[in-house]
């Protein structure tokens, strides 16, 4: 039996609104991701997609059930947890003051990497990443493409074995966001276990390996693109967009 | 979640930051304009337009009392016996006794016509009637009226008045003398007493131009202060609320490294910007003293201690302290905030409030040897003025400011630890990361109902009855009978009533309106009773101590206010029905403060959770305010010591009817001592009263915490 490198079972996150009234943005969401596997995580805005990454990255503490990294609970170790995993967010931005390489140093001493592994690993990184002609550059002078690199680059400067991206390419145009995802796929093929979401469902049809839609804080359907397609659309030419539609009109958001 | 991992990334992962944070700042023109170039300007046009204002205050001195001739005629029938007796008094009078003399004096003799004239066309400067016999009678007794004309149409010249006067007094002391002589008494008649000062100390007067360079003095440090402070204003919005709005406090977040190394980095950075400032403002201002010597009068630039070395040093210490305590606090601020500008509009505030809390300290009577100098922001201008006076009086002096730099020193330490505490606390707080509007603003804001207010809210109606507390004293009537309910009114009730009908708290939970159970068990009614007899027990303890260990430090010397107020109440007491002194002085406050304090306030800084550390701190916190509201500096240290008292109570109880009634008993012992005076074993059973009362009250904490959260 695999062993899932990320894995959230019945994830509740409850909280106050302004108003006094309690909202659950999640409800019982569960998942697991395994090494070497690329999960797209599909949903509207507010469905709790932000609220599940959130806590994985530690950010957001959970109301009750579990949700773990490479073994790590984000409750009782969310050291363990932020060791092993690469964030970014679709929010996450890069110093604008800062060049690549000096945000690849910065990240590595906070993750504890020596002096030497670190130039190593930053070099590295901006070879893999494509940075070499802009990483001594301020990155408030990068294009949008060059910046979400960095941003995977600050992400993957600890070497970690599970990512979480939230809304990847959402400021890319395609032949970024195709960079990217080719990058992802590229990784997942080291065996880092991934777990993305977004809305652009065309772009990651053919590259995740599994999809989980959830609506409402709640899981609707999760499955390969086949399963999905299988279960909630019909006849021949339907891509996973009729899946995704269909499944959040059978959970009750059509 | 993060208090698990306090010692994951330490100190390597907040000299990271703070490293990572300084190249940021380095490259930001907007924080090396405010941290090098502001102070460079700075002081250079403060010290050209004082200058400017110096040398013309200076020469419109020194013209006023330079001696001038004045022209004097004289008329009447004794016209020229009076100018003869002035040319004899001039003639005798030599050396110190000229002070104030004009350089000479031309006299003449005329008709009253001509003197007229002379006056008017501005040929004399004076014109003295002089009426027969008047010399005769200057040599008898009584006291001869010499009638004196100014120039018509145009203001009296001063300075010819002052020295006329001058000389005038000098002809007076003549007559004192010829009256002496023929009464044929000594002349030490009129010099009984002759001060000599042995110790140097008459010549070591400060000249004239001293008080300016002092007050001038004063307000370079009140401007040290507040550059000082705004030296961290950009770098901690940068640091914090500016990582907010670029989205990269996430990519902090996730470090393996608590949200306290997070901080701690973030304020040696910010912190060495701010030093960096002070350090500019330093060397600016040494600079510009040194320039400004050459254009300053030579009195004024004198002025400077001799052990002028020994107190920059300390002035240096003690705004390095004031650096630490300003990046802490801009930093806490702008944690609250979701972005630069938010935390711009927030700081604002805050930088007038530190003016005028460093502008506290150049009040008359504020002294640096006293508690003051633990005051923020105030106590650091108040220890070097104090430095720089000290220097003045001689290096022996210097050593005495060494106490006040050490507790203003500690003051800062403590207030940097506890602000950079609740930064990491709000830094890592889900609503202010990712959700709503800033918590500053909250407190503004009308919410849903809720069980207690927040933090923000706990304060508002605190400020809020301050400013009405001052705005009624220009009505508030001089007997106490009306004023004590206009003043509570005012400052207590009416805030609290707004506050509460505003923010839709729940009241029962807020005011704690619960019979006293404690937190041993269900609440009975003789344990609930068992609760209020001891608050009582504790009340009077607490009163006696105090007032006895007031005495033995202060003795009954007492503050202008303190005396004016005891008289007033004692005027009360002995004026109006013991039930209505009581009501006024021990219940109707009692009740007020405490639905304020250990209702409002408490509950609001304690929070929902009430964990142990968050309820120490709302007691400590409530504590201050309440002891800070009273606004009597010698009492506040009693006043702070009830305030934990009255809030462990509170707390351990789960109620407030053990603090009303411990306040009530406090507030009553002043009519009761009144009433029967002070027994001798009042002592001893007042400290067994609060050692029980203590042991009552940790019984209670312990079970307390065990409970769960009351909501």
């Amino acid at each position: 039996m695999r062993v899932a490198m990320i894995e959230v079972v019945d994830l509740v996150k409850h909280y106050r609104a302004s108003d006094g009234s309690v909202v659950r943005a999640v409800d019982g969401v569960s998942l697991a991701v395994h090494p070497g596997e690329m999960v797209g995580l599909l949903g509207a805005n507010g469905a709790g997609k932000t609220t599940t990454l959130r806590v994985l990255a530690t950010l957001l503490k959970p109301t009750s059930g579990t949700a773990r990294v490479a073994g790590c609970d984000v409750r009782h170790d969310p050291v363990g947890v932020r060791r092993s995993l690469g964030y970014v967010s679709a929010t996450t931005g890069v110093p604008d003051r800062l060049t690549a390489r000096e945000i690849f140093s910065s990240f590595g001493e906070l993750h504890g990497l020596e002096a030497a592994g670190l130039a190593a690993r930053v070099e590295r990184l901006i070879e893999v990443l494509d940075l070499a002609s802009c990483a001594d550059r301020p990155a408030g002078r990068l294009s949008s493409g060059q910046r979400q690199r960095v941003s995977l680059g600050r992400a993957l400067i600890h070497d970690p074995p599970a990512l979480v991206l939230d809304e990847p390419t959402n400021a890319l145009d395609v032949v970024g966001a195709r960079d990217l995802l080719s990058f992802l796929a590229q990784l997942r093929g080291e065996g880092r276990a991934i777990l993305l979401s977004t809305h652009r469902l065309h772009e990651i049809e053919n590259r995740c390996d599994r999809f989980v839609i959830i609506h409402g804080g709640r899981v609707l359907a999760t499955g390969t693109r086949d399963e999905l397609l299988a279960a909630w659309a019909d006849g021949q030419g339907a891509e996973l967009e009729d899946a995704f539609f269909a499944a959040l009109a059978g959970g009750g958001a059509g | 979640m993060r208090q698990t991992e306090r010692h994951a990334g330490g100190l390597r992962a907040a000299l990271a930051i703070a490293r990572r944070d300084l190249v940021e700042f380095v490259r930001d023109r907007r924080t090396l304009f405010i941290t090098l170039l502001l102070p460079m300007v700075t002081y250079p046009i403060l010290a050209l337009s004082t200058a400017l204002g110096l040398r013309t205050a200076s020469s419109e001195i020194e013209a006023q009392r330079a001696p001038t001739k004045i022209v004097v005629t004289v008329s009447g029938p004794d016209a020229i016996a009076l100018v003869d007796r002035i040319g004899f008094v001039e003639k005798k009078t030599t050396g110190s006794g000229r002070e104030g003399w004009p350089s000479a004096i031309e006299m003449e003799a005329v008709t009253a016509a001509d003197a007229r004239g002379r006056l008017d066309q501005g040929v004399a400067d004076l014109w003295l009637e002089a009426p027969r016999g008047c010399i005769a009678a200057l040599d008898a007794d009584g006291t001869v009226a010499i009638p004196v004309h100014l120039p018509p149409g145009r203001p009296p010249n001063r300075r010819v008045r002052d020295q006329f006067d001058a000389v005038m007094r000098s002809l007076a002391e003549d007559v004192r003398s010829r009256r002496i002589q023929l009464a044929g008494l000594p002349a030490s008649v009129l010099a009984p007493l002759k001060l000599v000062f042995v110790d140097g100390l008459e010549e070591s007067r400060p000249p004239p131009a001293h008080s300016i360079m002092s007050t001038l003095a004063g307000g370079v440090l009140v401007l040290l202060a507040v550059l000082t402070l705004t030296g961290a204003f950009y770098p901690a919005i940068d640091a914090i609320a500016g990582e907010k709005e670029r989205g990269t406090i996430e990519t902090l977040l996730i470090a393996p490294c608590g949200s306290r190394d997070i901080v701690f980095g973030k304020f040696l950075a910010v912190f060495t910007v701010t030093l960096a400032t002070l350090a500019a403002n330093a060397v600016s201002i040494a600079a510009t003293a040194a320039v400004s010597r050459r254009f300053l009068p030579a009195d004024i630039t004198m002025a400077l201690p001799d052990s002028a070395v020994v107190a920059i040093l300390v002035t240096v210490l003690a705004f390095a302290g004031l650096a630490a305590l300003s990046a802490a606090t801009c930093l806490a601020v702008t944690t609250a905030s979701k972005s630069g500008k938010e935390a711009q509009n927030t700081l604002t505030p805050v930088i007038l409030l530190v003016s005028a809390l460093a502008g506290t300290a150049l009040l008359p009577g504020m002294r640096s040897d006293s508690l003051l100098a633990a005051v923020p922001f105030s106590g650091q201008v108040l220890v070097s003025r104090g430095v720089f006076a000290a220097g003045e009086a001689g290096p022996h002096a210097v050593p005495a400011v060494l106490g006040p730099l050490a507790v203003t020193l500690l003051s800062a330490a403590a207030g940097t630890w506890l602000l950079l505490r609740a930064t990491a606390s709000m830094l890592t707080d889900e609503d202010i990361l990712f959700r709503g509007g800033d918590v500053a603003g909250a407190g503004f804001n009308r919410p849903g109902r809720r069980t207690r207010p927040n933090v923000v809210q706990g304060v508002l109606p605190i400020v809020a009855g301050l400013a009405a507390l001052w705005y009624v004293q220009g009505i508030s009537p001089d007997d106490l009978v009306r004023a004590i309910p206009l003043q509570q009114t005012a400052a207590v009730i009416l805030p609290l009533l707004a506050v509460t009908w505003w923010q839709r708290v729940d009241i029962r939970q807020t005011f704690r309106l619960a019979w006293p159970g404690g937190a041993a068990g269900p609440a009975t009614w003789w344990g609930g009773v068992g609760w209020l007899v001891g608050a009582a027990a504790l009340g009077a303890a607490v009163f006696v101590i105090g007032a006895t260990t007031l005495l033995a430090v202060k003795g009954t010397v007492l503050s202008d206010e303190a005396r004016l107020l005891s008289n007033k109440l004692l005027e009360l007491m002995e004026s109006q029905p013991a039930w209505v002194s009581w009501g006024l002085m021990a219940a109707l406050p009692a009740v007020c403060e405490e639905c304020l304090f250990r209702g409002w306030v408490q509950s609001g800084f304690a929070g929902r959770a009430e964990s142990r550390q968050r309820v120490v701190a709302a007691i400590v916190a409530q504590a201050a305010l309440f002891a800070v509201f009273h606004l009597l500096p010698e009492r506040m240290p009693q006043t702070f010591f009830l305030g934990l008292v009255l809030g462990g109570l509170t707390h351990a109880s789960g109620s407030l009817l053990p603090a009303i009634v411990c306040h009530i008993a406090h507030n009553s012992m002043p009519l009761a001592l009144l009433a029967a005076g002070l027994p001798r074993w009042a002592l001893p059973a007042s400290v067994g009263c609060l050692l029980l009362g203590a042991v009552l009250l940790t019984n209670g904490s312990r079970g307390r915490s065990r409970m769960e959260p009351l909501e």
